[in-house]
């Protein structure tokens, strides 16, 4: 993930948000986190989750830094299967971008493999391995000026940044 | 901000067409059988509401009484409507009918589903998976076999049959009308169950009157998760919504129900894509699926890089500082269109219940999310709570430094342990494209102590920063960095040893592995400045060679960074160097 050091803004004379660009900031959000983690959770998510990244996407998972459609290939090649449970999230437009940047940010659990009832049969019922872990995961959703837009559609946007830890 | 090149309204998609062809959206004729409906509707609306006038008394009862079994109907059969394989199964209403009826054929109760089946069958056209159920009162083969359909006479059983005859339709329906049925919300409660994936959807000209008859069809984000078009045109909730002047809002709450609308009342609704939604599931070529059964990598250290770690741990001590002593001396930090929300995730996390954190750690029990939920400031802004609806997630978003300051101040009293263990604290940060350069995301997870009730909660906080140019306001209050966007998750406590660096299990091991290593020495074992100096390291391989001499030795970073340095990042060398000085190093040379 080699990024130069930040620089100043191109400029800061961007229009002030508007109600609408909220709600559709919001609504792009929602529509992103169900697609995503159906993505991620699906049989077929070698073919799927890609799709949301390219070449310049900066990927961090718990530490571990990764670039790319590629990158993010490696990283779920050797995933175990998933199953997220989103349990909140909430998105803003970054200030000076236009069409604008989404800082997205979810939380909420995560189970890997077979969860409990994967672990061997004397496993102490204290054992937290298995069980769902809390991750939290911060996007940065940016619009592709390349992509073919539908009817109605502002900008398709992917993922241009995707930070994720385990929290719990 | 957001503006979008294509004509919001008059574009049409294939379905709409399909829809219009099928006369359900423009058709003049379809528009009036519709009106009389809906007429009719209000007519017998009236008579349920009405007060009980001695003329309309026996009406009025006979709507009640089937108000009351659609309601206990559902109830008792949420778990499967069908339990009963009852179409039909004979209402009041289809009583009276039959009385009229010669022939007894809908009291038998497969009988009737097979009618339903047959008209089902009939007016579903498979080339354009249009499945036409409008006005179905008025179809041949319900007329023959006396039927009552749903919102005439028929209950949300019946339209439960219907639906699941319909969701066994092949190739699978994609659009779906329903049109002038005179139905209610309540009819339309199992339509997800048996048709989740309908694409599209005219309920036009039925009596749904309110926003809570709209909740069966997609109140619960996860219904109708693929409904692309939608049609309400003549339903009494939209005409009530636009002759208040509320249109705006009717479209962008119905956007806000259903995540992929894209048309709605054969108007676009403007929204942002992603590329991918197309091809999601729709690939050809077949990929493995997910069989690993460990993870990829290791729980790594903190992240930082493309920055000084110590401009980042500098920003951080002294933010925190100020929002658990004083947060208004924060406004000189915000950009003037900086952005701040924050959402509360009040699950408890499973592996914090099963350590019983809740009830080992004083004070715990003490805690309730009261006062983060609701103040003075706002709320949370969790969006995926319904109840944040669009007027909620505008007001909470708090744009501008005096609404932010406002809004932290309404916060609970706080206490981040920065300066303290920084095992407690995660941090990564990294440069992040901003309009032609860049800007530093810095994402910090960790706990604090909420001060009122001496107890622990976690959070996650997302910082977009960039560089505070000379003379601006940020670099007069003695900041390096000014905010663009901050973000702050607060969640239950969760054990912080799920950062130690190293192996994680993706399953308990099995328990002949007694063999246990001693705790290794990681970067969160130092404070936080001395992670920043490590990280600042490019090479991982130096990074853990300065890592083994300060476990070996107790130097910190720095010391140990010069003694390998000084000695060819040999660690051997390093040591015994060290054991040759030792006793001339100052006191804080060491951890």
């Amino acid at each position: 993930m080699a990024a130069p050091a930040p620089t100043k803004p191109a400029s800061s004379t961007a229009t002030p948000l508007v109600r609408q660009d909220i709600e559709i900031a919001t609504r792009a959000a929602d529509h992103f986190t169900r697609l995503y983690y159906a993505a991620y959770d699906s049989d077929t998510r070698l073919a799927d989750l890609p799709k949301f990244y390219r070449e310049s996407s900066s990927l961090l998972w718990n530490g571990r830094p990764s670039q790319g459609p590629d990158g993010l290939t490696q990283l779920i090649k050797n995933m175990p299967s998933t199953k997220h449970d989103v349990q909140s999230f909430d998105c803003q437009p970054v200030p000076g971008t236009s069409p604008p940047s989404l800082l997205v940010i979810v939380s909420g659990n995560v189970t890997y493999g077979r969860g409990p009832s994967g672990n061997p049969p004397n496993t102490p019922a204290k054992t937290v391995e298995g069980h769902p872990r809390a991750f939290s995961q911060t996007f940065m959703l940016v619009p592709d000026s390349s992509a073919v837009i539908k009817p109605g559609e502002v900008a398709k946007y992917y993922v241009s940044t995707d930070s994720l830890r385990f929290v719990g | 901000m957001f503006s979008t090149s294509t004509p919001a309204s008059g574009s049409r998609t294939i379905a709409s067409r399909a829809l219009r062809r099928a006369g359900l959206v423009d058709s003049d004729t379809q528009m009036r059988d519709g009106d009389n409906d809906r007429r009719n509707a209000q007519r017998s609306r009236r008579r349920i509401r009405g007060t009980e006038s001695a003329k309309e008394q026996a009406t009025g009862s006979f709507h009640r009484s089937l108000a009351v079994r659609m309601s206990a109907s559902a109830r008792g059969t949420a778990s499967d409507p069908l339990a009963i394989r009852g179409a039909a199964r004979p209402t009041i209403a289809g009583r009276l009918r039959r009385k009229d009826a010669e022939s007894g054929f809908a009291s038998n109760r497969d009988g009737a589903v097979d009618a339903w089946r047959q008209m089902v069958n009939a007016r579903y056209n498979p080339e354009t998976r249009f499945l036409d159920l409008s006005s179905m009162i008025d179809d041949e083969i319900v007329k023959k076999h006396s039927l009552s359909p749903p919102g005439r006479g028929g209950n949300v059983r019946t339209a439960a049959v219907i639906f699941k005859l319909a969701g066994q339709l092949q190739p699978e329906v994609q659009t779906l009308s329903l049109a002038n049925n005179n139905l209610h919300g309540m009819h339309l409660l199992y339509l997800d169950r048996y048709l989740p994936k309908l694409r599209n959807l005219s309920l036009e000209g039925n009596d749904l009157q309110t926003w809570r008859d709209l909740d069966h069809v997609g109140a619960k984000k996860d219904k109708m998760k693929c409904l692309r078009e939608l049609v309400l045109i003549g339903t009494p909730i939209r005409d009530m919504e636009y002759k208040n002047g509320r249109g705006d809002r009717y479209r962008s709450e119905l956007a806000r129900r259903f995540p992929a609308l894209e048309v709605l009342d054969s108007e676009t609704i403007t929204q942002i894509g992603f590329t991918t939604e197309t091809d999601i599931g729709q690939q050809q070529s077949v990929v493995p699926k997910p069989s690993a059964t460990t993870f990829p990598y290791e729980m790594g250290p903190s992240f930082i890089t493309g920055v000084d770690g110590n401009l980042v741990s500098a920003f951080l001590f002294r933010f925190f500082e100020f929002f658990d002593t004083q947060r208004n001396g924060l406004l000189g930090v915000y950009d003037d269109q900086a952005n701040f929300s924050y959402c509360c995730n009040t699950s408890i996390p499973v592996r914090a219940r099963i350590e019983n954190l809740h009830n080992t750690l004083p004070n715990q029990r003490r805690l309730n999310w009261e006062k983060w939920l609701e103040n003075s400031g706002g709320g949370s802004r969790n969006l995926n709570r319904q109840q944040v609806n669009v007027d909620k997630s505008v007001k909470l978003l708090h744009i501008g430094p005096p609404s932010i300051i406002a809004a932290q101040t309404a916060l609970p009293e706080t206490k981040h342990d920065v300066l303290g263990s920084m095992q407690k604290f995660v941090v990564d940060a990294f440069p992040v494209p901003h309009g032609q350069g860049h800007a530093l995301l810095v994402t910090l997870h960790g706990e604090f102590m909420e001060v009122r009730k001496q107890a622990l909660r976690s959070f996650d906080r997302s910082f977009i920063l960039l560089p505070a140019p000379e003379g601006s306001r940020a670099k007069l209050a003695g900041w390096d960095v000014t905010i663009l966007s901050d973000q702050l998750t607060i969640r239950g406590y969760s054990n912080p040893n799920v950062w130690k660096i190293g192996p994680m299990l993706v399953q308990a091991e099995a328990k002949s592995n007694p063999a246990q290593k001693p705790a290794a020495f990681v970067t969160s074992s130092l404070p936080l400045d001395q992670q920043a100096t490590l990280n600042n390291l490019p090479d991982e391989t130096q990074r853990n060679l300065v890592l083994q001499t300060c476990a070996r030795t107790r130097l910190n970073v720095n010391f140990a960074l010069d003694c390998l340095h000084g000695n060819a990042w040999d660690l051997e060398r390093a040591i015994t160097n060290f054991e040759q000085v030792k006793d001339k190093l100052p006191k804080d040379a060491y951890l």
